[in-house]
């Protein structure tokens, strides 16, 4: 009897661990459990809340002054900035017209997210970020840090969504170099904390160290044209199809506060 | 104890085990830093006599996967076997010194760990980092503070 007790548990915990990887079905179990939980995360957060709060409200005056100056003076430089950009976008919309091209640049919108300091599973690089479905956050769409793609999300609770990192093995991003348009599918290496590899590039391709590579957009899952990271090795095996390119990411992950949730702008 | 006390107590070390396990920590800490939900649950399965063991760990597992956001079943399948293995030892666990108790808590891990990187390979190959192995290890040595922390939540 305590061995059909302990078998019917198991049996069905195979039966999950199918089902889960192979099928979707159990999608809708997983989200609408997961914002029963969420509460958790709440609790978990609730101490950081609490110090930030206490910051801001004990931060010194002279101090807040100072940081207002130095933010102020930094929107001026991105607006100059700003300036050029938009004279380039212009002068390539003449551009693609004259040549009777289809290409438009993308037009994203971005909201900000706080990374909240609550953990995952312990094999997987993943974060949790305060936006939820309630703020418009969805599955799959592109999170962007200041230096470049941070990763994808997840899972989606009202208040919370889970982002994989671009380092976890099982998180793959469609990619192009930003000199000549070669592209290739990043994985992260569990072994190495801020490492991703380049799968898929032939051997005889054109890529260096130091290259960039960028999000390709497609699939139309991700917007283009984001950082994603720096070629630091290239190994040519011979008996390989491919080349094995290591990379690495723009943008630090360890040192993520504040993140964009970015997606394509409907018109 | 009453049964409506043994399942209150379940849910009240739940809910610790699923905020510990939710704080974050230094990559290398969250690595080797026990399995909360095993440890809080074996002490449940010793000092109270509650029903329904397996169905018990089948649903903490569940909620365990979902609230980590990996393989539905994965925690539930090694939570279930480590119980079975505890429940086999469970007189002999609770006469034990604190020095055996830690050997079973090891084993306990120990088989939990295997099922959960068993499956982890399984599924996204072998992509593991191997700090993780230090984990038994890790609630066998804080074996005595969970169990000293948790008489006291008992009381």
């Amino acid at each position: 009897m305590r061995l059909l007790k302990l078998l019917v548990p198991v049996f069905l915990s195979i039966i999950l661990i199918v089902f889960d990887t192979r099928f979707s079905y159990l999608d809708n179990f997983k989200k609408f459990t997961l914002t029963l939980l969420s509460p958790i995360y709440v609790i978990v957060d609730l101490p950081s809340q609490v110090i930030g709060w206490v910051n801001d409200k004990g931060a010194d005056n002279d101090k807040l002054i100072s940081e207002n100056d130095y933010l102020q003076g930094q929107l001026i430089e991105l607006k100059v900035r700003l300036q050029t950009y938009n004279n380039l976008a212009l002068e390539n919309q003449k551009i693609s017209k004259l040549l009777d091209s289809s290409y438009e640049i993308p037009n994203h919108d971005a909201k900000l997210a706080h990374v909240k300091s609550i953990s995952q599973s312990r094999l997987s690089k993943k974060i949790i970020i305060g936006k939820g479905s309630n703020d418009g956050a969805a599955l799959s769409q592109l999170i962007v840090g200041s230096d470049g793609a941070v990763g994808q999300i997840t899972q989606v609770t009202p208040m919370y969504s889970t982002v994989r990192l671009l380092t976890d093995p099982t998180q793959h991003m469609p990619v192009k170099n930003s000199r000549n348009g070669i592209r290739g599918i990043t994985k992260g290496v569990a072994s190495n904390a801020n490492g991703m590899i380049i799968e898929f590039v032939p051997l005889d391709s054109d890529v260096k160290v130091g290259d960039i590579f960028l999000t390709s957009g497609i699939g139309n899952l991700y917007p283009s044209g984001y950082l994603v990271g720096r070629v630091t090795s290239i190994n040519d095996t011979i008996d390989a199809s491919f080349l094995s390119i290591s990379l690495q990411p723009t943008q630090n992950m360890n040192k993520l506060e504040l993140v964009l949730i970015v997606k394509e702008k409907n018109d | 104890m009453t049964n409506t006390t043994h399942l209150f107590l379940l849910i009240k070390i739940s809910i610790i085990a699923f905020i510990i396990g939710a704080i974050s920590l230094p990559s290398f800490l969250e690595l080797i830093s026990p399995f909360w939900l095993l440890s809080f649950f074996i002490y449940w399965l010793i000092y109270s006599n509650g029903k329904s063991v397996f169905t018990s760990a089948f649903i903490l597992g569940i909620l365990l996967d979902v609230l980590q956001g990996g393989i539905l079943g994965q925690n539930a399948l090694a939570l279930v076997l480590s119980s079975a293995f505890i429940l086999n030892v469970k007189k002999s666990f609770f006469v034990s010194n604190i020095t055996t108790q830690q050997v079973y808590i090891f084993i306990s891990t120990l088989i939990y760990l295997i099922t959960f990187l068993l499956i982890h390979s399984l599924v996204n190959g072998l992509n593991i980092k191997w700090l993780i192995l230090l984990s038994p290890f890790t609630s066998a040595l804080l074996w005595p503070l969970i169990r000293l922390l948790l008489a006291k939540l008992k009381q």
